[in-house]
C-alpha cells in the first residue's frame, strides 16, 4: 500500500504526459487495497501538492510544471472526492475567489485556485469578471473562512476597495478575511485598502491561507499583508 | 537634438544631449486623457494617431510607440448599435452586424464575446500550427483561430505577402507625418505572446512540458508572421521595432524554457529586420521577473530592453542590469508605474526618476520611462515630472 500512495505522490510531484491518467489508476488500485480515501487525500496527495507548492516558491519549478501538476491532482480527486465521508476529513477551510468585474485574466488566480484545493482547502471559483453582488450572494450562501479578490489591470485592482467597502456595508466583512493577489498588486495596496492578506505568487497565496485560518482558529499567526 | 536624433544616440551607442524620456501608455490613458471618445481612438486609425501625439506633445515625450495597428478604414460600417451597459453606464457595447460584441469600458482595452456573451478561447490541442501565421491581438475583433482581421469573417491568407491588409501601417504613416522629429516606433507581437493570446493560457503553458514538439512548431510559423510584419515596419520610416513579448518572465516559465520558446524567435525577427534595414533598432518589452535571464535577451541581438520591473513589481534594479548588459544594450524603464505613476506624488516620482539618471550615469544608454505602461488612470501631472528631471538634470 505504501508503495501506491508513494507512487502516486511521485506521480503528482513529477510532469509526465499522462500522469493525469496515472494518478487516476494508482487512486484505485489504492482504493482496492482498502486504503481509505482520506488516507490516500492526508498521505499522498496533499504532501505531494505542498511540494509542489514549495518547488514552485523556491523557482524550482515554474507555472507549467505546476499546471501539469495540478492537472494530475485533480484527476485524482474526481475519484476520491465522491467516496470521502463527510467530517472524516478536516479541510484547512472555505475560500471563495474570482478576478474582479471587468477583468477577463485567469491564469494566475486559478493557479492560487489549484493550489488551494491542493493545500485542503475547498474552492468555490466564480470565474472572471464578477460583480461584488455575485461575491457577496456567494459568501452568504457558502460562508467561506476567506475570500481572494484577484486583478491583473491597474483599472481593475483600484475595484478592489471597494468590493471590501461593499462588504462592510453588508455587514459581511467580519465573516470572512480577504486575501488580494495579481501583477500590479502590492502588499501596500492590500494594507491601503483594507485586506487581511497578499499574495505575492500563487504559493505565498496559499501560505497566507494558512496562516489567516490558523490565526481564526487561535494560532499564531497573525494577519498578514506583507 | 531633437527627440528623434536623441533617442537614436542612446539607441545605437551614441551620446545624447541629454537623457531622453518615453513612456508606453496604456490604451486606457489615451481614452481619458486625449479629449478624444475612446470608441474611436481604438477603432479609428486617424483618432488613435491624434491621441498618441496629443499626448507626447503634453508630456514632453522624446518618442512614440504606435501600439496599434492601422485600422479598416469602413470599420463603422459594420456597427448595429452602440448602447451603454445597463449596470455600468460608462461601459458601452457595441453590437456589430455579425452579432459579436465589443465591450468598450471608458478607461480599459475593449474586448470582444460572442454574440452569447461567451469569450473561449481555443486550447493549444485545437489549434493546428500549420494555420497560424500571426496573431494580432490588438484587432478590432481581438484574437482568434483562424486569424481574421476585423469583422470582415473571411480567414486571413496565410500567404506571407498577402496576409497583412494594405491599411496595416496606416496610424504609424500618419503620425510619422505629424512628428517628423520625433522618435516613432513600431510593435510586433513576439511569438509566444501571439499564442499566448489566441489560447487557453493554461493550455499554452502545459504544453511546454507535454507537447514541446508542437510548441516548437507554432512559434516557428507565429516567428515567420511576426517577421514579415517586423520587415514591413522596416520598409516605413520607423524609428524602432518594440518587439511585445509579456509572457516569458521569471513568474511563469524557466530560463531554460525561455532560452527554447522565445530566444531563437526573437533572434530570427532581429535578424530578418536587419537583412531589411541594416542597423535599425529593435528591442523588447517583457514584464515582470527579467533578473535571471537578461544575459539570454542580450543574446538574441536586440538593441534594447524595455520594463525592466523594479521590486515589488519584478526584480530588476537598474544599476544590477547596466553591470550586466548595460555594455551591450540600451535600457528603458525600471520606474514603478504603479507604486510611483500611479501611486505617487509628484515628489516620488522625481525623487525615483533621479534615482534612476544617477544609477544610469557612466553606464550606456537610457531611456527614463515607467517599467509597464503607464496605467490609465496614473495622474499626468505625474507623467509630466519626467520631462522636468531630464530638463533640469541637463541644465
Amino acid at each position: 500500500m505504501d508503495d501506491v500512495l508513494e507512487e502516486l505522490a511521485a506521480t503528482i510531484r513529477g510532469h509526465g504526459r499522462d500522469s493525469h491518467e496515472r494518478a487516476e489508476e494508482l487512486v484505485r488500485t489504492a482504493l482496492e487495497d482498502e486504503t481509505t480515501p482520506e488516507v490516500i487525500l492526508e498521505s499522498s496527495l496533499v504532501p505531494a501538492m505542498a511540494d509542489v507548492g514549495r518547488r514552485f516558491r523556491d523557482r524550482e519549478i515554474f507555472v507549467p510544471q505546476v499546471l501539469v501538476s495540478s492537472r494530475a491532482m485533480q484527476a485524482a480527486l474526481r475519484v476520491l472526492e465522491p467516496l470521502l465521508t463527510p467530517g472524516a476529513f478536516e479541510t484547512r477551510g472555505h475560500v471563495v475567489i474570482g478576478t474582479v468585474k471587468g477583468d477577463v485574466h485567469d491564469i494566475g488566480k486559478n493557479l492560487v485556485a489549484m493550489l488551494l484545493r491542493g493545500s485542503g482547502f475547498v474552492v468555490t471559483d466564480l470565474g472572471i469578471n464578477v460583480p461584488m453582488q455575485r461575491f457577496a450572494d456567494t459568501i452568504e450562501e457558502v460562508q467561506p473562512e476567506i475570500v481572494g479578490l484577484s486583478a491583473l489591470l491597474t483599472t481593475t485592482m483600484m475595484q478592489m476597495e471597494s468590493y471590501v467597502e461593499e462588504w462592510v456595508r453588508l455587514g459581511l466583512r467580519g465573516r470572512v478575511k480577504v486575501m488580494v493577489g495579481g501583477a500590479p498588486v502590492t502588499s501596500a495596496f492590500a494594507r491601503k485598502i483594507g485586506a487581511d492578506a497578499y499574495g505575492r505568487n500563487a504559493s505565498d497565496a496559499v501560505d497566507a491561507a494558512l496562516a489567516l485560518v490558523e490565526a481564526g482558529r487561535g494560532g499564531t499567526a497573525g494577519e498578514r499583508t506583507a | 537634438m531633437t527627440g528623434r536624433e536623441r533617442m537614436r544616440a542612446v539607441m545605437t551607442g551614441g551620446t545624447p544631449d541629454r537623457v531622453p524620456v518615453m513612456c508606453q501608455l496604456a490604451l486606457g490613458h489615451y481614452f481619458l486623457n486625449a479629449g478624444l471618445d475612446a470608441i474611436d481612438i481604438w477603432h479609428d486609425t486617424e483618432a488613435f494617431a491624434e491621441a498618441l501625439v496629443t499626448l507626447q506633445r503634453r508630456y514632453g515625450f522624446d518618442g512614440i510607440l504606435v501600439n496599434l495597428p492601422g485600422r479598416d478604414p469602413d470599420w463603422r460600417s459594420a456597427i448595429d448599435a452602440v448602447e451603454a451597459e445597463p449596470d455600468d453606464p460608462a461601459t458601452r457595447r457595441i453590437r456589430w452586424r455579425d452579432g459579436r460584441v465589443t465591450i468598450a469600458p471608458p478607461d480599459e482595452t475593449p474586448w470582444v464575446v460572442a454574440a452569447n456573451g461567451s469569450s473561449t478561447r481555443p486550447a493549444f490541442d485545437d489549434v493546428d500550427p500549420d494555420g497560424l501565421l500571426y496573431v494580432e491581438p490588438h484587432d478590432l475583433s481581438g484574437a482568434k483561430y483562424p486569424f481574421s482581421w476585423g469583422f470582415d469573417g473571411e480567414p486571413a491568407p496565410l500567404d506571407p505577402d498577402r496576409f497583412f491588409p494594405k491599411w496595416h501601417t496606416d496610424t504609424l504613416l500618419r503620425v510619422r507625418a505629424r512628428v517628423p522629429d520625433v522618435s516613432v516606433h513600431a510593435e510586433v507581437f513576439s511569438p509566444f505572446s501571439q499564442l499566448m493570446e489566441l489560447c487557453d493560457h493554461e493550455s499554452v503553458l502545459m504544453a511546454l512540458v507535454l507537447d514541446p514538439e508542437r510548441v516548437d512548431a507554432a512559434l516557428s510559423r507565429l516567428a515567420e508572421g511576426a517577421s514579415r510584419l517586423a520587415v514591413l515596419w522596416a520598409g516605413t520610416d520607423c524609428d524602432a521595432i518594440l518587439v511585445s513579448s509579456a509572457f516569458v518572465g521569471g513568474g511563469l516559465i524557466s530560463r531554460e524554457d525561455y532560452a527554447r520558446f522565445e530566444l531563437p524567435h526573437l533572434r530570427r525577427i532581429v535578424r530578418a529586420v536587419h537583412e531589411a534595414r541594416p542597423g535599425l533598432p529593435v528591442y523588447v518589452h517583457t514584464c515582470g521577473a527579467l533578473g535571471d535571464r537578461l544575459d539570454l535577451v542580450a543574446e538574441s541581438g536586440v538593441s534594447g530592453i524595455d520594463t525592466l520591473d523594479p521590486p515589488p513589481l519584478g526584480d530588476v534594479e537598474l544599476e544590477d542590469a547596466f553591470r550586466e548588459v548595460g555594455d551591450r544594450l540600451f535600457l528603458k524603464g525600471n520606474l514603478d508605474p504603479v507604486g510611483t505613476l500611479l501611486e505617487g506624488t509628484v515628489d516620488d516620482v522625481r525623487t525615483a526618476g533621479y534615482q534612476r539618471l544617477a544609477a544610469a550615469r557612466g553606464h550606456g544608454g537610457y531611456i527614463l520611462s515607467t517599467a509597464c505602461s503607464v496605467p490609465s488612470h496614473a495622474p499626468p501631472e505625474n507623467i509630466m515630472a519626467l520631462r522636468g528631471i531630464v530638463d533640469e538634470s541637463h541644465a
